[in-house]
Order: structure tokens, then sequence, then C-alpha cells
């Protein structure tokens, strides 16, 4: 006798369906199991990151279904390039804070051939520098600017530091100079990555916790700033010439610019005649009102679209002049 | 037939009494001295503020510093490709790809909601009670009740698509691949390569690309985890149809078969059980992509992670262990449909028979059934959110647990805190920071040589080569000190992986028992997304590297203590019995004749420890190690393609180089893994 097993190959049934299925799907066209569709349409926005994005983009969500009777997606595409190109493919119709992404090389592309277009500003000024707990001015009170930081540089020593003080840095998606700040300024400061914005979180509240010092990469807004007291560490004056990207050859050592925060939207969006796209080029609102709804967020966790709808019902004025 | 005889005794050889490792590494440690001995004489040098600096740092003139513009260039050069009116034939052809990809997808998506939560719960236990036994079906049930209740159901089924899609083209990728392999040596050799680099290759490293070819969405999610899950498909088909014993081959043949007939009636059925782990494996690879996935458009689960960290950790965390669950049911409920389904298992008298085909007949009823019903009442297609009745849901109750832990891990007064904090400064200061120092300071050419050395040593003539000629490269893209940095952390956090893996690898070779405590915390351990459990950790550990070597430990160790508890347990009981003769005791037994005879199986241990620490290693980039992984990390979110790609191929050369410092002799090797 030969081998028993030598019967015929047999798949489950359940490999054989799913094969099956995947190549069905991929020759239907996919309109079978029908969409629903209104006056407005679906509009998508992305959604970045950090809390304050989620804030633009919930209360943006409501209106649009509720006032407008939109279909509205999220997308979470990283800002940049990712997004960018989602924009020219049709994948993202809207992004409601943009950090000067559209100013990088490949930025400028997407902009040039007008499948991302910039319409406003969503009223809101970011604002990045070195941050300190308020605390620490009690006893060093010289750290207000950066000057007062020369020769105490070791009061923030750590484990990673050895003989320096550490400098905490940012995500790494955000725009950051500070590697070539502290060697232009001569500053005897290490800079230690700290990873993502949650990692670099989980490091500096600790120690906020702990009443021990702590100087790091931040920005407003920022829900967090309602929780924890913190004060930017003055540097060096803007002057012209005064780069902001360390990458590039010459002098960094001013503070960073102020953010005009961007509403992007894609070039076949914008063309569409949705009245959405009115709604988004007037929408605007100020980092109160931003850090207030992020904050219910991220701090109270409540569920965003509650959060939007206790903000909206609030703010029924500022709401109709988005309408307009 | 002189030859098939000596084939088949071939692998009942007698195991050789001394491991090849024996002796090497006295010589390994002697390199190593010699290294150190370089690096105390000519390792630092004062510059002129006093600070300490590398004296031979990787020197300039050998760097090809254009290469990131370079890179930059054909970033930008693709862009306005894609972007032009008329794009050519290979962007069309892309373009269809993936329109059809996310079609698929959004067929499915809308299939599993038309199914409505109901249809598609009552449809999947159905499945696996028809094909799996009892057992697996309650697991599944559970699973779906679990998505229902934590509220995620509505991102469990975009996940669900996403997989089926992408678990079904590796598949069909993968099978036809591995068979080919299986049966060819010259194809096998041709692709080994390419899928040790496709798993080597930091997923970060691709999404650019992937992104600019596939555009953001479901199909650039697809795509990337095909990259990830077809080398597991093609590796198991191959190794099972090459296991097909070569004279039962040579006796079909003998009859008169055809090469069609003897892949179809000899070697897939007897190669069935592999084939079918490698589709159990597939799965679990694909799934550990869905938060990957999640950055570029995947949506569904992986979203709700990698936006929760950030706003909402108790949320991630949630998230993260619905995917844990949705992992071990569908390789639970796979491997059983394997195991029943087996023809060879199988002995079917009549009443059987009749017994099975009225359960077909009953589930598919009960599937149409529930479907039916559920679209007369209406039923919405996701689990509702607010259950009416009760204030509090389960999904709050979990959520509020959770942040219980939370806030227990933020508190820097803990318990917790006081023992953690210190062990982790210890790791850095008395094992990291140490080696970090060798390591970056080494002369440059002392490091090359050395390891080439050692490779040569452990390995043989032509792993050396390769281990040059990797180094080379990396010092030649610029990135050498990083890499330095990257391999101390590699090395502690490999040797943290290798020492709990073989520990509990040969306490599960000893006990059953213990072994089977072992699996489902091997399965959270390598399905768990990093990124959930090492927020947590940063809290605890206040020194930013660590939590990234605790990753790597973490997640690389499961590997070593399946590869150890295997090796152990084929020691020959022969030598056992011996041993046991002569009166040696249960911990004789296993220190003088076991440990020394699976020599080989705890080599390949640490091997794969390695190679598994630098899978990772860009998601220690994301919570602050430094070195490659954050360089990558950047890159990608930042859009510096240029610098991204230089340190994804510097981490894919460490890569292949310390694979061949470590695979030891080919002979040693084979023998292992065949």
């Amino acid at each position: 006798m030969s081998d028993r097993r030598g019967g015929r190959f047999r798949l489950p049934i359940g490999l054989v369906a799913v094969a099956a299925l995947t190549a069905l799907a991929l020759l239907t066209t996919g309109s079978a199991l029908g969409g629903s569709s209104q006056s407005c349409g679906t509009v998508t926005i992305n959604e970045q990151s950090w809390a304050g994005s989620t804030a633009n983009t919930y209360v943006a969500k409501y209106v649009l279904e509720k006032k407008l009777g939109c279909k509205v997606k999220i997308t979470n595409i990283t800002e940049g390039p990712p997004y960018f190109q989602a924009m020219r493919d049709g994948k993202i119709d809207v992004a409601l804070e943009d950090w000067d992404n559209t100013l990088t090389k490949a930025g400028r592309t997407y902009i040039k051939d007008k499948s991302v277009r910039v319409v406003g500003s969503n009223g809101i000024t970011g604002v990045i520098g070195w941050y300190i707990p308020r605390y620490l001015l009690k006893q060093y009170p010289q750290f207000k600017t950066w000057k007062g930081l020369k020769g105490k540089e070791t009061v923030f020593k750590s484990p990673e530091s050895g003989s320096q003080g550490m400098f905490l840095g940012g995500d790494p998606s955000y725009v950051q100079k500070d590697r070539a700040l502290i060697k232009e300024l001569g500053l005897n400061l290490k800079h230690v990555v700290a990873g993502a914005e949650p990692a670099q979180v989980a490091r500096w509240s600790q120690l906020y916790k702990q009443k021990k010092p702590v100087l790091f990469y931040w920005y407003d807004p920022q829900y967090l700033n309602a929780q924890f007291d913190l004060v930017r560490v003055q540097l060096p004056k803007r002057f012209t010439g005064c780069l902001d990207d360390e990458k590039d050859p010459g002098k960094h050592a001013c503070e960073y610019p102020s953010y005009g925060l961007d509403k992007l939207v894609s070039g076949k969006f914008a063309t569409s005649g949705s009245p959405a796209v009115n709604f988004v080029k007037k929408w605007k609102w100020t980092s109160a009102d931003q850090n207030f709804v992020a904050n219910l967020i991220a701090g109270k966790k409540l569920k965003a679209e509650k959060a939007a709808e206790a903000w909206v019902k609030a703010n029924s004025a500022k709401v109709n002049a988005w309408l307009k | 037939m002189a030859s098939v005889v000596a084939e088949t005794i071939a692998p009942a050889r007698v195991v050789v009494h001394r491991p090849w490792w024996r002796g090497k590494l006295v010589r390994v440690a002697g390199i190593v001295a010699l290294m150190y001995l370089a690096y105390r004489v000519w390792g630092v040098s004062l510059d002129e503020n006093g600070q300490e600096v590398s004296r031979f740092p990787w020197p300039n003139d050998l760097v090809w510093n254009a290469l990131s513009l370079h890179l930059d260039d054909f970033q930008v050069w693709l862009l306005t490709e894609r972007g032009k009116e008329d794009e050519g034939l290979v962007f069309t052809v892309f373009e269809a790809f993936s329109t059809s990809i996310d079609r698929s997808v959004d067929w499915f998506t809308r299939l599993l909601n038309w199914m409505t939560w109901i249809g598609v719960t009552v449809a999947g236990v159905a499945l696996v009670l028809r094909f799996g036994g009892l057992r697996p079906a309650l697991i599944t049930l559970f699973a779906f009740s679990s998505f229902a209740l934590a509220g995620l159901w509505e991102e469990c089924m975009q996940t669900l698509a996403l997989m089926l899609v992408a678990v079904g083209l590796s598949l069909l990728v993968g099978i036809p691949l591995g068979i080919a392999a299986g049966r060819s040596r010259r194809v096998s050799r041709a692709i080994t390569p390419v899928l040790d680099a496709m798993q080597i290759v930091p997923a970060f490293a691709y999404l650019i690309p992937v992104v600019i070819l596939f555009s953001i969405g479901p199909a650039a999610a697809v795509v990337s985890t095909l990259i990830y899950a077809i080398p597991p498909a093609i590796r198991i088909t191959a190794l099972g149809i090459r296991g097909v014993p070569v004279n039962t081959v040579e006796a079909a043949m003998s009859m008169g078969s055809t090469r069609g007939q003897l892949l179809r009636k000899v070697q897939l059925p007897l190669a069935r059980r592999l084939i079918l782990l490698g589709v159990n494996q597939t799965i679990l690879f694909a799934l550990s992509m869905v938060v990957i996935a999640g950055l570029i458009g995947g949506g569904g689960l992986g979203a709700i992670v990698t936006t929760g960290i950030y706003s909402n950790p108790a949320l991630a965390i949630l998230a993260g262990l619905v995917i844990v669950v949705m992992a071990m049911t569908l390789d639970r409920a796979t491997e059983a449909m394997a195991d029943r389904t087996d023809p060879a298992r199988r002995h079917l008298d009549d009443s059987r028979k009749r017994s099975i085909r009225l359960l077909t007949v009953g589930a598919g009823v009960a599937v149409v059934l529930a479907i039916g019903l559920s679209k007369i009442f209406e039923v919405a297609s996701a689990y509702p959110d607010e259950a009416r009745g009760s204030t509090v849901t389960l999904e709050e109750w979990l959520l509020a647990k959770i942040q219980i832990f939370l806030d227990y891990v933020q508190d820097p007064f803990s318990f917790a805190f006081s023992i953690t904090q210190p062990t982790g400064t210890f790791i850095f200061q008395q094992l990291l920071q140490p080696l970090q120092a060798f390591l970056v300071d080494t002369p440059w050419f002392v490091t090359i040589l050395g390891l080439t050395a050692i490779a040569f040593v452990v390995s043989g003539l032509r792993p050396a080569l390769t281990t040059l000629l990797m180094l080379a490269m990396i010092g030649y893209t610029g990135v050498w000190a990083l890499a330095m940095d990257t391999l101390s952390q590699v090395l502690v956090a490999a040797a943290i992986a290798a020492v709990i893996g073989v520990t509990l690898g040969v306490l599960a070779a000893e006990s059953n028992g213990f072994s089977k405590a072992m699996r489902p915390v091997n399965d959270v351990l390598q399905t768990l997304p990093q990124l959930v459990y090492l927020i947590p950790f940063i809290y605890l550990v206040q020194v930013s590297v660590v939590p990234g070597i605790v990753a790597g430990a973490l997640y690389a160790f499961p590997v070593t203590v399946r590869l150890v508890e295997r090796g152990v347990r084929d020691v020959s009981p022969s030598s056992v019995e011996a041993a046991r003769a002569f009166g040696a005791s249960r911990l004789q037994t296993l220190v003088k004749v076991k440990l020394p005879l699976a020599g080989d199986a705890v080599m390949l241990g640490v091997n794969q420890a390695i190679i598994m620490v630098l899978a990772v290693v860009v998601i220690g980039g994301l919570v602050g190690s430094g070195g490659l992984g954050y360089e990558v990390a950047q890159g990608l979110v930042r859009g510096q393609f240029g610098q991204g790609v230089i340190a994804s191929l510097a981490i894919l050369a460490l890569g292949i180089a310390l694979d061949r410092v470590t695979q030891g002799t080919r002979r040693a090797r084979k023998e292992i893994l065949t």
C-alpha cells in the first residue's frame, strides 16, 4: 500500500472561499452594495495626530453634518508628503491645520501643480519654543531667558546627558532646530530625542510631578498647557537671514517663527462646487476655542463627537459666521 | 537505490558530540579583547572644549555625501511623473492595481456591514464550528462579542476586510512561489536574499515609496502588509515541499508520474500540514502590520492606535487588546480547521458522515436566517454604541479600568516606579552606555576588521566577506556612528531576549504544562502593537533608550523560546536514557547532555533574536532610542526621503551583517532548519 494520505489535495473550504471572494471583489466594480449620497456629498477631512487637530476635525464634522447635510469621512494620515499625495489622489478633501508643510521642498511641488491649495488661516497662531515648568523660576528666576541658562545647564542633568544638562527634543514629525540652537548659542546641553509626542510628554510630565527641573521642546496651542503651568524661555530675537531648518547651512540662533496655521483643500475639492468649500474657507476659531475642545477630548476623555457638540451649542454666533 | 537509502538514513545520523561553536568562543573572545585594547588605546581624545570625542570616527572623505540629495531629487521626480496628466505606462499599471485593491477592500467592508453585526457573528461562528469544532467556535463567539462590547465593531470590520484582501493576495503569490522554491534549488537560492531583505527592512522605510506609487488608502496598506506577510507563506510552503521524503518522490517517478502529477498527488498532499501552517503564520504576520497600515490610510483598529496614543491612550490600549484577540482567534481557528480537515486524520464512518452533513446544512440555515432576520428587523450594521437601559457600557467600564492602570503608571511616587526606575538606569548606565561608547569610539577600521574576523571564525569565509561589504556600505553612506549606536542597543536587547528565551525555552521543554502556559504569552507579545505597551514603560522608566530595548527584547524572546524548546526536545532519547542509566539526575542530564546537544538550536535562537530586535528598531526610534530608528521615523514623517532611505538601508545592512556573524557554518544551520 502506498501512503494512505496520498489522496486528493484539499484545501479547507474557507480558504477557497476567501480566494474566490477576493477574485470576485477584484472583478466587481463595487457599486453592487449601494452607497448613500446627499446634496452636499461626502467630505473627507484629515485628522492629524495632535489633540488640537482632533478638536478641529470633529467640530467641523459636527457642523457639516448637522447644518449642511454633508456626510463626513475622517482619515488619519501623517502630515507632510503623505497627506499631500492623498489630496492629489482625491483621498482627502480638507486638512484644517497645516504647520507650514507647504513651504518644504516636497510641499512646494504640490502647491505648484495646484493639487493642494491653501485657503487662509484657521485663526490660530502656532508657537514653538523651549519650555520649563513655572516652579523652576522661583529658584532660578534667570531661566526666563536663554542667557540665564548659561553656566547653569547642569541643573537639567539626567542619566543620558552625562556631565551636561538634558534638552528634551520634540516629536520627530514636528519642525525643530534645537541641535543647531544649542550649538550656536554655546550651551552645555545635550539634545536627547524623546521620540513621538506621547513619549516626550511621559518624560517631562513625570519630572514635573516630582517638581524636578526639565527643559524641553514644546508648543502652543496644546491642551496640556491647561493642566501644566509652563513658561517659554526667551530665545534671541529673530533677525534677517536666520534659518529654521537645521539641515540648511547658516545661522539658526533665533527663536522659532510664529506660525499662521493654514487650512488646506485639495484641488479637486476646491472646484467641486460643494457648499462645504465655502464653509471651509470661512472656518476660523481661536487657540482658546481649540484648547477647550481638545481638553474635553484628551483631558476629560469625552467622546470627540460629544465635545464638538458642547462647543458648537455654546458658540452659535461663531458657527453661524462660518455658514454665511 | 543506494542513494535513496543514504538520504533516508541521513536525518537519523548520530549527533556529533562536539557542537560546532565549541572552541570558537575562545577565539571570538580573543578578537573582542583585541578590539577593546584598541578602544582603550585609540578610542577617544579631547577636543578644544575639553569634551571627549572619537579619535578615529568614520573619515568624511569616505562618505558619499550627495547620496541623500540624489534620493530627494528622485522623490521629487517620482512625484512630478505621477502628477502628470498623461502618466506613463508604469504609473497607469500601479493606478489600476491600487484601484482594484481599494475596491475589493471597500467591497468586503460593505459586505460585512450589509450582513450586520449579528449576521457576521453567526457566519463566523458557524464556519468555525463546521470546520474547526466546538472549542474554536466558542473562542470565535467570544472574539466577536468582545469586538462589539468594546465599542470597536466598525473598526474591527474595516481591519478584517483589509486582512482578508492582504492575506488572500499573500497566499495567491506566496504559495505558488513557495512551491517553485521547494521544487527547485535554483529558485530557492535566488529568492532567499530577497525574502531576508523584505523581513529586515523596517516597514517605515518603504512607506514613502508605497504611498507615492499606490496613493494613501487601503491599497497602500495592503501592499505594505504584503511585503511583510509574503515571506513566511513562501518559506514554509517551500519547507513543506522539500520535506517530502525523497524515496516517496522517487517511487512516484518510477511509476511514471509526470511532474504535474507528482506535485498534485504526492508533494502537495504530503506538504499539506506545513502549507496550512504557512497560511496561519501569514495571517499572524499580516495582523502585526495593522498599526503600520493605520498610518497610511488603512483605517480600522490601526488608526485608533496611532491617533489614540496622542489623545486617548486608554482607547489605544483597548484597540491594541482587540487586535490581540483578533490575532489569537484567527490563529486558533485556522489551526483547528487545518487539523480537523486533514484527510490523514479523518476516518469517517457513515453515521459520522451523516452528522457532519447535518451540521453543514444547519450552519448554512443559521447564517441565512440570521442575515434574513436582521434585515427584516433592520438591525444596525455595527453593534450600537449606546446599550439601551444600562448607564455604563462595558466599553466605558473597560476604559475606566485601563485608565486606573495608566494613572498608577504615571504616578512617580508609586511602588512600581521605585523599582523600574533604578532598574532602567542600571541597564542604561552599566550595560548600554559602556557598550555604546566602545562601539562608537573604537577606531572604525578596527571595528570593521574585528567584526569581519568574528564572522570568519564563527561562520566561514563567504559570510565574513558579506559582513565586510555590509559594514563598508554603512560607513560609505555616512551613518557609521548612528549604526554603531543602534548596534549597541540591538546587542543589549538581544542579550536580554536570549537570556529570557533560553531560560524559558528550557523550562518549556522540560514541562508540558509550562509550555502550554507560554503559548498565549508568546502570542500576546508578538501581536500586541509595541506602541501600546511602550508608552506606559516610558512613564515607568525615565531613560529614553531603555523602553525601546525592552520592546525589542519582549518582541524577540518568544522566537528564542520556541527554537530552544524544540532543540532540547529533539535531543535523541537514547542519549538521555544513557545518561540516566549512569545515574545522572534530571538537572545533570539537562546541563551535561541536553543543553550541549541542543547547542545549535540555542545559537539559532540567539541569531533569530537579533533579527527580530532589528525589526522593531524603528519603533524604538519613536520612543526616544535615537540611532537609525529615529532617522527613519523622522525621514518618513517629515518627508526627508533621502535620510529615511539611507537609514533604512543601513538597518538592512546591519541586519545582514549580524546574521552572517551569528549564523554559524552552513552545515550547522542546515541541520536545524530541515
